[in-house]
């Protein structure tokens, strides 16, 4: 008899199933529109209308980073808390009705994206950061006050579960994966009020009709004060799973509790009072804002140097127990027939890589050269979409034995998945660096122009559309043995001998972190404190010159019938006044 | 052997990033490669690395994971 986790907490364990089949699902169909739009803005094959490339960007972006990431998170938080306070949640019905708010979210925001590629009236093709002018059809903005909300309703299932474990055990210290989960809802619970007031306030009421327009200054500004710390709400899942299961993975333990917790409330207070530095190109918003913000990203760096030096340190702990040795020698002792291990370590080095592009994206002034580039695309597929979702892929061959009781349909073809994402990521992001250097710009569908070409210092622009193709197809490859992998495990039979639940030991352990660590009150206030600082001075200087309606601003997409009355107007006005002219001319020849 | 076969594939994985970049490192000391010949570069190298990892060393026995 084994010690899986479907066995100790077998109705938890059907909700985490659930949320993880939604997580694919949304895995599956947000891959499906990022090769078709590779091939498309490439120019390999196109068998969309360009006009369409929107609603595709909307699938792709919107299916992806919300709702395949946001999924699998609210299941590995649930597995976290009840493994790691040993306790079933508090209300199992509470639980299914959150779940269910986010797919019922879900689907109400998803039929308006799909619905941009009929001739319906309906649509919601304004891209995954969904600020004025791009307006949607309200259903969409309803859909994501939904899903927000379950995201809410799910941190307080994981809180009320820790506050009744405190009760029992008023002197412990709080399990690691359990302070993981509640540092990364706390920052999750200030950086959602941006988004909040922007559709609740701003963008719903508008698409709805009631108020004529919007700031476009104010709802870009109060996105971004959701849309920076998002980008931690991704990203702490993973760094959890490298702290809590790379290093038992890898055969030993993690290096320190204590550098863990720093790591997580240092993500706390800082990941909210960042936003702007996606605002450097913002007329509207003073140097000094911008600033701050650069100032407080470089701070942001830190406890990610924490963590590679941390989870490295582990590594090489749990190879040296396995026998390795030497300076380098012991990474040759390290699981890399393990795709759990290979695809961690695989992401966790490619997010090294986005690192670097990162400190690029926050410098002020070199922002200036890449910003909106096709650069920035391939910065954010190494973070998330290598960092995060490669993690995520490659600690599914371990949860979906322990949720399912199941054994890994096949760990060859695991172990090729990874590498493959890898491969491809390395293809496709590579060169949409490159790409962004020389000035192609991204969320085109058709990026070339007439009578202009980009030129590339090595290499052409045609090698580099060559090398996006190939590493979108090797990643699609890889999407499908993943699924091929998650479809054959779930129809295999029960089996008896998976590995116990668990997560690591660590060599430094939770009584050598200072108390304070854990006053998470304190923590909580000194990050709205930095919020208040960050944000009041330029959200008042924004609404003092646009006043919280904005200057007259005409919504996209507006209608072809609109243009065609335009042009129709210009036409008649430019005739006329031609007319005018000859005749004046004319009588003046006279 | 001398590395097991998923550290093989690893390393493997890891020259993909040294072969896309390979020609950006040659230009700056004047060695243009045209795609051809880079492709023919990179094949050779991931030929070295199997040679390299698949050569029996002498007196140690045959790794099998
Ligand atoms: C099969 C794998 C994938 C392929 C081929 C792919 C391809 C692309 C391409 C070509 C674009 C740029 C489109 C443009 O700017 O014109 C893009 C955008 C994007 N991708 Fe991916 N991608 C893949 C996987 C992922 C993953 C796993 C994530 C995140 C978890 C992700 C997140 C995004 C986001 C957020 C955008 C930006 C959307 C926007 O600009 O609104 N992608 N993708
Ligand atoms: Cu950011």
């Amino acid at each position: 008899m084994t010690n899986t986790y479907i066995e100790s907490f077998p109705a938890e364990a059907k909700v985490v199933r659930a949320a993880f089949y939604s997580s694919f699902l949304a895995l599956a169909i947000g891959g499906l529109f990022g090769i078709i739009q590779t091939l498309h803005r490439t120019g390999y094959y196109r068998f969309i209308d360009s006009a369409d490339y929107y609603t595709v960007l909307t699938a792709h972006g919107v299916f992806l980073v919300i709702t395949f990431t946001i999924f699998f998170l609210v299941a590995i938080f649930t597995w976290a808390i009840t493994t790691s306070l040993d306790r079933p949640v508090e209300d199992i019905r509470f639980t299914w009705f959150w779940y269910g708010l986010m797919v019922l979210g879900t689907i109400l925001a998803a039929v308006p994206i799909l619905a941009g590629f009929t001739d319906s009236e309906m649509s919601a093709s304004v891209l995954f950061t969904f600020y004025a002018p791009l307006q949607g059809h309200p259903l969409f903005y309803v859909g994501l006050v939904l899903f927000v909300v379950g995201t809410w309703l799910a941190g307080a299932d994981w809180f009320r579960s820790w506050l009744a474990w405190k009760q029992e055990n008023p002197d412990e210290r709080i399990p690691l994966p359990t302070f993981m989960v509640l540092t990364t809802m706390l920052m999750w619970y200030i950086a959602t009020l941006g988004v909040a007031a922007a559709i609740l306030l701003f963008l719903l009421p508008w698409s709805l009709g009631i108020i004529e327009s919007v700031n476009p200054l104010l709802t870009r500004t109060l996105f971004w004060f959701f849309g920076h710390p998002i980008v931690y709400f991704w990203l702490m899942p993973a760094y959890m799973m490298w702290y809590i299961m790379l290093p038992k993975i890898s055969g030993g333990k993690l290096f320190s509790d204590p550098l863990a917790r720093v790591v997580f409330v240092l993500f706390l207070i800082l990941s909210v009072p960042t936003g702007i530095h996606h605002q450097y190109l913002d007329p509207g918003i003073a140097e000094g804002f911008k600033f701050i913000a650069m100032t407080n990203t470089m701070f942001l760096l830190l406890p990610s140097l924490l963590t590679a030096f941390t989870v490295v340190a582990s590594m090489e702990h749990g190879a040296r127990q396995r026998g390795g040795s030497g300076y380098l020698g012991w990474l040759k002792a390290l699981p890399w027939r393990d795709p759990v291990f290979a695809g961690m370590a695989l992401a966790g080095l490619m997010f090294a890589a986005a690192g670097f592009s990162g400190m690029i994206n926050a410098g002020m002034n070199i922002n200036y050269l890449v910003h909106n580039t096709f650069w920035v695309v391939g910065h954010f597929h190494l973070t998330v979409g290598t960092g995060v979702a490669l993690t995520f892929m490659a600690v599914t061959y371990w949860f979906l034995p322990q949720v399912t009781g199941k054994a890994l349909w096949n760990r060859s073809v695991a172990l090729g998945q990874v590498v493959l994402w890898f491969v491809g990521m390395t293809f496709m992001s590579n060169a949409m660096h490159r790409a962004g250097l020389l000035g192609i710009p991204r969320r085109t569908a058709e990026p070339q122009y007439e009578g202009f070409e980009f030129e590339a210092a090595v290499g052409s622009v045609g090698e580099l559309d060559a090398q996006i193709a190939l590493g979108g197809l090797l990643l699609t490859l890889s999407l499908v043995l993943f699924f091929a992998n998650i479809i054959g495990t779930v129809l295999n039979n029960r089996s008896d001998d998976l590995p116990a639940n668990g997560y690591a030991d660590t060599l430094s352990g939770p009584s050598d972190a200072p108390l304070v660590l854990d006053n998470l009150k304190l923590w909580t206030a000194i990050a709205i404190v930095l919020v208040i600082f960050a944000y009041t001075f330029p959200l008042l200087s924004i609404i003092e010159r646009g006043g919280l309606f904005g200057p007259e601003l005409n919504e996209l997409p507006v209608s072809i019938g609109l243009g065609l009355e335009y042009l129709w107007t210009t036409v008649v006005t430019t005739v006329t006044s031609g007319v005018d002219t000859a005749i004046a001319i004319i009588t003046g020849v006279r | 052997m001398r590395i097991s076969k998923g550290a093989l594939l690893i390393v493997i994985a890891f020259t993909a990033p040294l072969i896309v970049e390979l020609r950006t490192v040659l230009a700056w000391v004047n060695v243009e490669l045209t795609v051809l010949e880079s492709v023919v570069l990179s094949i050779g190298l991931i030929v070295l690395i199997l040679v390299w990892a698949l050569w029996p060393q002498e007196g140690t026995p045959q790794a099998t994971e």
